[in-house]
């Protein structure tokens, strides 16, 4: 570089300078008291529809509840869903899920305790500020708008104390001005019991101020007062069996119960439960619009039409995506494996044993197991898996694809292997009963991938050894159960289109059929304590009208519905709604139904000699063990959150 | 040019002073160590090693009246040590499958504190003595049978007389494992027998030989360690355990 250029150089930066201190200067002389035109202000946002509309969305868009977009793994909101719910419930198993698991608090997209008081502080914010713009709007519309804000915020403190115990109860917006004094924002932990009653207490203004039907939305994606009624049954039946079944306590130094409930107020709670849940008689109403009492094939095709249609009675609040804006990827992750879609994935959710020997219409054993042996101890032969099916609950068809099942007009084909070893006088099992070993290869012919080579059966035609859909050895991407998942699968959506961030099918977070079986619920455990119509007969009625709607047998009288009885209704209802894993908790039998458990799978075999298929009923094969941690029913507070407030107690045993 | 060299200059002289700071606080370098003891027995307690077994917990009251506790676990034999901590005054309780340390009632109100208080410099040794919920002991050691099967014979009993956690035994597990981290969280679920028990059936058993063979039939040729733990629902329902023995494949 010549001296000349440098020279040019340096003067051109000596203008430039010159022109940043002439602009700067000149124009910070301005005075600055005029609104920033880049930030939105309060008056722009209350004083119009749009407005508040847009304040509306984002407080829905952030409500925590546990719809397509959530794992125990990766927590709320988040799309990659491989490490389902029901694969640590004991409903399903996972080929990314091998064990009990706590929730990941911190999560992948959304911590939960930051995220929650986030929307807690925006409700604060929307009541405190909307009632300074109230004359632009109608006493009733401000008033609905209200109740929607206390709804949104019933729910996050409800989403918080299911999780955490007793948490903070932060109803105004902190303000912290640089400088000042922090004690009075470092709030610490009310009792669990406030906190439940805070949630009530939500829900029941929700419930006085919001209008039967929300104008803006009808469609059951935002509040109306029976949504926050059904809302409200499912927090206090929460609270009721905490009170009920909780046995892990923690105190304050002022005696405050952060941990449980007093077990005096189980039934007040309960009697709350009951009564949200009977507001709703009559307003909703069981799906059955292709239901007939005596066709079962329309019974299984009610169930399976119920999560499709927009005009359901039963659906109470659902949560709408949209493609492009707002998707998940459930058919991707879940169809069965022959039906794979271009960006892969598929059978994560495979229906365990355990989970379909609940249901009624199937050969069972004296103790209830599913009876795939003769009384000679050889396997029962069936010309096609679907044999063993034939009068199968509709309810269970619905919500599981069975081997040789019928799913987007294909066949599922689920076969293990070939057996050619005689088949004369009977096949007898594979493995002794209870053995947790693999498969002995002699006399099996199987499959590693979904490469097969076929074999040869007696009569010349050729076979694979393993099904279309699995199960093959070597790649779990299958079904590992001998299952599928086919509830809230999209029937009708092409192969071409399950890709992951590309389904739109409608979340029903809240229906019919969970208010009633919230209300039976109620009414049992409240027995002789229950006013109002709170009675054993009750909730067997109520409990008869879901088993009906489903195509099961009806109980026989009062006394057949025990509280066992009612939960596993709650759980076939229910199932794969990411719904069970709550109910577990709640109950407290979370740790004794995962206590070193090895989930049952269910693998068809076609035998060469015979020609027929047959049964093998057997532990999970991957020997992977279920074990839960009774710590975990009152989750870790976040350490970063306790750092940050140092008045917060952590947990038991963390 | 020369202005440049000079302004880079000072900028090196800016930075490269501004790192020169060490750390004036020495590393923590105090060593704290201790043990869990059976106040009946007076050998230590056994428990799991990882976050399901026994902890100590440290509140550091010379700084804070209302300290964030700290813990570290106990090793599995019931003993713990922890060479870095920083020399102050600490109240220190151990938390695992026996009688509380600290016990409250059901309104939260303390109504027994047995933490000891301590004024940590260079080390110190803490021993708590402790009614553990079950004791587990060997009746001889386990044998393998002819299919190369493995029986096991343990004696429980409870470790307290405490009426308030004296609750049936929901659990009675014998567990294989090819290291002597043998426990609840750590096991072969092959070759484990695990038993839940209903009602009184498990607390029946109290006081007896009892008989536990290993499931799925031969062992692998490999070495095995077993350890019998069970447990009541008290607390965290946490495991009390047998030692770990090992008997040589035949």
């Amino acid at each position: 570089m010549s001296n000349s250029n440098q020279q040019q150089i340096m003067k051109k930066y000596k203008y430039l300078i010159l022109l940043v201190f002439l602009l700067a200067g000149v124009s910070a002389c301005r005075k600055l008291n005029i609104p920033p035109k880049n930030i939105i202000q309060d008056a722009d946002v209350f004083s119009s529809n749009g407005g508040i509309q847009a304040y509306m969305a984002r407080l829905y868009s952030e409500l925590p509840i546990e719809d397509f977009r959530y794992s125990p793994q990766r927590g709320l909101n988040f799309f990659w869903i491989i490490s389902p719910t029901p694969a640590t419930t004991g409903e399903a198993l996972s080929r990314d899920q091998t064990g009990s698991m706590q929730e990941n608090l911190g999560g992948w997209n959304w911590d939960l305790w930051s995220g929650s008081y986030t929307v807690i502080h925006d409700c604060d914010y929307f009541i405190q500020t909307l009632p300074k713009y109230a004359s632009t709007f109608s006493t009733a519309q401000v008033n609905a708008w209200l109740g929607e804000a206390y709804f949104v915020r019933g729910m996050t403190y409800f989403a918080l104390v299911k999780r955490l115990g007793g948490v903070p109860i932060v109803n105004t917006v902190l303000n912290y001005t640089p400088g000042s004094d922090v004690t009075d924002l470092k709030v610490p932990r009310s009792s669990e019991q406030a906190v439940w009653d805070q949630v009530a207490s939500d829900f029941d203004f929700a419930i006085a101020n919001l209008p039967a039907v929300n104008t803006d939305y009808g469609d059951g994606s935002r509040a109306n007062k029976y949504v926050a009624a059904a809302f409200k049954s499912r927090a206090m039946l929460y609270a009721g069996t905490i009170a009920k079944y909780n046995t892990i306590t923690l105190f304050d130094a002022n005696k405050n119960q952060l941990c449980g409930i007093p077990a005096s107020a189980a039934a007040s709670y309960f009697q709350k439960a009951y009564d949200a849940a009977k507001t709703l008689d009559g307003i909703y109403s069981l799906y059955l619009s292709a239901w007939s009492p005596t066709d079962k094939a329309a019974q299984y095709q009610n169930f399976v039409n119920m999560f499709f249609d927009a005009g359901s009675k039963e659906n109470i609040f659902v949560r709408e995506y949209s493609y492009p804006n707002s998707v998940h990827g459930y058919d991707a992750y879940n169809v069965p494996r022959q039906l794979i879609g271009p960006n892969g994935y598929s059978a994560e959710v495979n229906p365990t044993l355990n989970f379909v020997e609940m249901f009624g219409g199937l050969p069972k054993n004296a103790d209830g197991t599913l009876k795939t042996l003769d009384a000679s101890g050889h396997y029962n032969l069936y010309t096609n898996t679907m044999d063993l099916f034939a009068n199968a609950e509709p309810r269970l068809r619905a919500t599981v694809i069975f081997p040789g099942d019928v799913f987007k007009g294909q066949n599922i084909e689920i076969r293990r292997g070939i057996y050619t070893g005689a088949a004369t006088g009977g096949i007898s099992p594979l493995l002794p009963a209870g053995s947790r070993s693999q498969y002995p290869l002699t006399n099996l012919q199987v499959s590693s991938t979904s490469t097969q080579t076929a074999y040869k059966l007696p009569d010349g035609t050729l076979m694979n050894p393993a099904g279309l859909s699995g199960i093959f050895t070597g790649d779990q991407t299958c079904a590992i159960s001998g299952f599928s998942v086919r509830k809230w699968l999209d029937p009708n959506l092409a192969t071409s289109q399950v890709k992951e961030n590309n389904e739109a099918q409608t979340w029903i977070e809240m229906r019919y059929a969970e208010v009633l079986l919230n209300r039976a619920e109620a009414a049992l455990e409240l027995g002789s304590a229950g006013t109002n119509g709170a009675n054993a007969a009750d909730a067997f009625t109520v409990i008869n009208q879901i088993r009906s709607r489903a195509g099961a047998t009806q109980l026989s009288g009062v006394g057949a519905l025990t509280i066992d009885t009612l939960r596993m209704e709650r759980r076939k209802e229910l199932a794969f709604e990411n719904k069970t894993y709550w109910d577990l908790r709640r109950w407290r039998i979370f740790d004794k139904e995962q206590n070193g458990t090895i989930y049952k799978i269910l693998m068809p075999f076609y035998s060469s000699q015979a020609g027929k298929y047959f049964f093998d009923a057997r532990t999970d094969e991957r020997n992977d063990t279920y074990t839960y941690d009774p710590r975990w029913y009152y989750e870790q507070i976040p350490q970063g959150a306790i750092t940050k407030s140092t008045n917060l107690i952590q947990n038991p045993g963390y | 040019m020369k202005k440049l060299f000079y302004t880079a200059m000072c900028l090196v002289v800016v930075a490269a002073s501004s790192c020169s700071k060490v750390d004036n606080y020495a590393a923590p370098s105090s060593t704290l160590s201790g043990s869990t003891i059976d106040a009946g027995t007076g050998q230590t307690v056994q428990t799991e090693i990882g976050g399901g077994g026994t902890r100590v917990k440290l509140l550091e009251i010379s700084y804070s009246a209302n300290p964030t506790p700290y813990y570290f676990q106990s090793k599995q034999d019931g003993t713990f040590n922890n060479t870095k901590l920083f020399d102050a005054t600490y109240k220190i309780s151990v938390e695992g499958p026996f009688v509380p340390i600290v016990q409250t009632d059901n309104t939260g109100t303390v109504i027994s504190d047995a933490s000891q208080t301590i004024t940590l410099k260079g080390s110190a040794t803490v021993n708590f003595k402790v009614e553990p919920f079950l004791r587990i002991e060997w009746v001889g050691k386990p044998v393998f049978n002819a299919d190369k099967s493995v029986t096991a014979q343990v004696k429980i009993t409870r470790g307290t007389a405490n009426p308030a956690y004296q609750l049936d035994v929901t659990n009675i597990n014998l567990y294989v494992s090819n290291t002597q981290y043998d426990g609840n969280n750590n096991y072969d679920p092959r070759y484990s027998t695990l038993t839940t028990y209903n009602g009184s059936d498990g607390t029946s058993l109290l006081g007896q030989t009892i008989t536990i063979k290993t499931i799925g039939g031969a062992l692998p040729a490999q070495d095995v360690y077993f350890r019998v733990g069970a447990r009541i629902n008290a607390g965290l329902d946490e495991y009390n355990y047998s030692t770990p023995v090992s008997v040589p494949y035949p």
